[in-house]
């Protein structure tokens, strides 16, 4: 804070906040450049670009008088120049102390962000750069964290470190040191979750900045000046309307047309201004090559990271929402997927294995996937394991295809890794992942053959904001389903349903489909006489199919969902609400959240998995029969 | 007068009034409006707008204070009937029905009332400690304004609307 009062241009957020957009911009290149370099050391051309990024990131903080960042960033130079001129040499420690000042610059900048500069113990860091042709531990180490929290005194971990180079298994730190009782296990989880906020990116919360492109500004403008042009048009037809001069019919085209110019600008504008919220994937996929150069070599692996389609645009909120996803698919493909280089050649493969990002769009969906050539995930173990979890009947086992056997990974709490490892293995993440993309309103697929490798691919809509929907009519109440759920619609009559164990069920076209009454669902007023005959929406949640009752369909629209605040965010049926053109508020409805049966407690365990459905008949009998427990008494 | 001035501060903070900053300290702005017998006063900082109502759209399954949601310019806020929020009959909206949108713990939200009258200026010192209330109502009532011919209810949304989850009702009967 005490720097922050010396320079009033601190004070300054516009400035502050250019400084900041700007320098993550950079760190976060830096990130990709560096471990580019690393591969390529003699690569001139690189090594100036870093030198001039962290020299712009010197020069800017000077400027706003930023005295720790300053003095880092210009250690971290003298490396560079030293590189530059081919008087240090770069190797695997000098590249450590390098990025280990970018992760601090990282958080200083993040600290910034937050509200000011705190003290920061960088001296050991600018002592390691200035002594970086020696080997040094990087401060992130679990060690070096357990020593500055006091839980470990220097001497002891030195003498547990050097234990632990002897010991040929390597046996991790952390639990070498719970064995000799010198710590306990809650001291190495909050180090860890200190080692990870540490590592973690600083871009994630408070950043509600974004830099866009000149030309979409641009667009932007030229739209709303034709917009201000129809409005003047428009004040006109008003007078001639007020003053009687024009004829009925010159008024009725005019204001025709008016209105037809307006639709077409503001749709214009919608998507001009959607454009403006797009930016390139690039953006954390350019995180990855740094987090696959440290855990494959904390787990020894050889791994190469291609990246394709880094171009592709995507809504901002989405690529945010994305990162972690594929933060924890990296880390599974990491982890399980590549083998040992010892086990990859006996099986006749390369030593280096490969990880394969890419993204693309199809159509209105934006296609993520990440794929390795590793060795795959097999399905008799994935069955085995849902066997032993009491996930599936043996009986039901039999039945199941392979793909549907894979898709127990997605199920909370289900990991098929022997060991636990601090990345992965906890039986968290996969389901994580798949509630994420469910957030989105994306899709996760899941492809793996034995032996051969595995790919998964995350299919998300290109942007939160927009989205079409189905009306629907229950009552005198209009309800917009996501059009993305929607399968098909179909007229029923009530005689096509079927009574099963008290759970309601309709056969179309041979298959059988549970049934979810909206009416009972919502307790819709004017419950006395349903229609015999009514509309069935089949939507698709997840992999299951459900077929939603409702009175009537009123038809298709675009809308823009907007929240619904934080006093009715449990209303966990209702994504959000939309404004219809007569300026009322519709209620769009969340198909999966739909799904849940009510009455019974929303676990999570048994959300919108299809198993449950399957495998639980006493959950199903509660299906679409019971009332709601809640809200019916309002 | 340091004790005067120490009343008044006192009585301030009681009713939880920031210092507006026209000058006057010891005036109080309200907004004030009528919910069944009574009429109730809300400082006026903290009334963004005074809407009509407008058609309600239900929320299924939402905690039952909330009457429904309506559209604001675009905006989508929650309204909370304060006819059910007190427990009094729940009466056909009218033509003096209205909707008090206020901002409450970073949420904008609208009250609906019976009427909105007029903008009061009290002076503070004649705002007193609720009186012993019921137990209920004191929970949202942060003091009593004397009028030349009546009595002023000064609301405390905010703790009005502390416990949003559970309706008021429910906490009512459990004590």
């Amino acid at each position: 804070m005490a720097f922050q009062e010396e320079n009033e241009l601190l004070q300054d957020p516009a400035i502050m906040q250019e400084f900041l957009a700007e320098s993550e911009e950079l760190l976060q290149r830096l990130d990709q450049d560096m471990v580019a370099l690393e591969a390529a050391p003699k690569d001139a051309e690189l090594l100036n670009r870093i030198f001039r990024a962290l020299h712009t990131i010197k020069g800017t903080s000077s400027f706003l008088g930023l005295e720790p960042v300053v003095r880092l960033s210009h250690r971290a130079e003298d490396v560079l120049n030293g590189l530059r001129r081919g008087v240090v040499e770069l190797t695997k420690s000098t590249m450590d102390a390098l990025l280990s000042a970018r992760d601090q610059l990282g958080r200083m900048l993040g600290d910034l962000r937050q509200g000011g500069l705190k003290q920061y113990a960088i001296d050991p860091l600018l002592a390691e750069l200035e002594v970086v042709q020696k080997p040094a531990e990087t401060p992130l180490r679990l060690g070096e964290i357990l020593v500055a929290s006091g839980t470990i005194e220097p001497g002891t971990l030195d003498s547990v470190l050097q234990e632990q180079a002897a010991s040929p298994q390597g046996p991790k730190l952390g639990e070498l040191l719970m064995k000799k009782g010198l710590v306990s296990a809650a001291d190495i989880g909050n180090a860890l979750e200190a080692q990870k906020q540490a590592t973690k990116e600083i871009t994630s919360s408070a950043d509600q900045t974004m830099r866009v492109d000149v030309r979409k500004l641009d667009e932007l403008i030229n739209l709303i000046g034709e917009l201000v042009l129809e409005r003047n048009r428009l004040a006109q037809l008003t007078r001639d309307l007020s003053s009687g001069r024009q004829t009925q019919e010159i008024l009725n085209s005019g204001f025709s047309e008016c209105a037809a110019r307006l639709g077409f600008i503001t749709e214009e504008l919608e998507t001009a201004g959607l454009k403006a919220r797009m930016i390139p994937v690039d953006a954390v996929f350019r995180k990855f090559p740094r987090l696959v150069r440290d855990v494959s070599q904390s787990l020894q692996k050889e791994v190469d990271l291609q990246v394709r389609g880094q171009d592709t645009e995507l809504d901002k909120t989405m690529v945010e929402l994305i990162a972690d996803p594929l933060v924890h698919l990296i880390r599974n493909s990491l982890d399980h997927g590549i083998e040992m280089p010892e086990a990859r050649a006996r099986a006749g493969k390369l030593r280096r294995g490969a990880i394969r990002l890419e993204a693309r769009q199809e159509g209105d969906q934006i296609v993520i996937s990440v794929g390795d050539d590793g060795a795959g995930i097999d399905p008799e173990r994935v069955l085995r394991k849902a066997l032993e979890k009491g996930l599936v009947t043996a009986e039901r086992a039999r039945q199941l295809s392979p793909r549907e056997i894979l898709d127990f990974i997605f199920l909370p709490g289900f990991s098929t890794a022997e060991k636990v490892s601090n990345l992965s293995g906890r039986g968290v993440g996969m389901d994580v992942v798949r509630t994420n993309l469910k957030r989105m309103n994306g899709s996760i697929q899941l492809d793996s053959v034995p032996g051969k490798g595995t790919t998964v691919r995350l299919r998300l809509p290109l942007t939160l904001a927009i989205m079409p929907v189905l009306l629907v009519q229950v009552g005198d109440e209009i309800y917009a389903l996501p059009l993305r759920s929607v399968l098909e619609t179909s007229s029923i009559r009530s005689r096509e349903i079927h009574q099963v164990e008290g759970a309601e069920l309709l056969h179309l076209r041979g298959e059988t489909l549970p049934v979810l009454r909206l009416r009972k669902m919502f307790a819709s007023p004017r419950t006395e006489n349903e229609p015999s005959e009514g509309k069935a929406v089949i939507l698709a949640i997840g992999d299951r199919r459900v077929a939603l009752l409702v009175d009537g369909l009123i038809g298709q629209e675009s809308t823009v969902i907007k929240p619904l605040g934080s006093y009715l965010h449990h209303c966990s049926s209702i994504a959000g609400a939309t404004v219809s053109g007569d300026g009322r508020v519709r209620l769009v409805l969340d198909p999966p959240a739909c799904s849940l049966p009510w009455g019974l407690p929303s676990d999570g365990k048994l959300c919108n998995d299809n198993y449950v459905f399957h495998l639980d008949a006493r959950r199903r009998e509660s299906w679409g029969t019971t009332q709601p427990t809640t809200g019916s008494d309002s | 007068m340091e004790t005067q001035i120490n009343a008044n501060e006192a009585s301030r903070s009681a009713v939880g009034l920031h210092d507006s900053g026209h000058g006057h300290r010891d005036l109080l702005q309200l907004v004030s409006f009528h919910v069944g017998d009574e009429e109730f006063g809300l400082d006026i900082l903290r009334v963004q707008e005074i809407i009509r109502i407008q058609t309600l759209t239900r929320v299924p399954n939402s905690p039952g204070f909330v009457d429904g949601v309506i559209n604001l310019r675009g905006k989508v806020i929650p309204v909370i009937g304060l006819r059910k929020r007190f427990g009094l009959e729940e009466l056909a909206h009218g033509k003096q029905t209205r909707i008090v949108v206020t901002e409450v713990r970073g949420t904008v939200l609208g009250f609906i009332v019976d009427s909105v009258s007029e903008v009061l200026r009290i002076p503070a010192d004649t705002v007193e400690p609720p009186p012993r209330l019921s137990k209920v109502e004191r929970e949202y009532v942060s003091g009593v304004g004397k009028l030349e011919d009546r009595l002023l209810i000064l609301l405390d949304v905010d703790r009005l609307m502390s416990d949003s989850e559970e309706p008021f009702a429910v906490r009512v009967s459990g004590t």
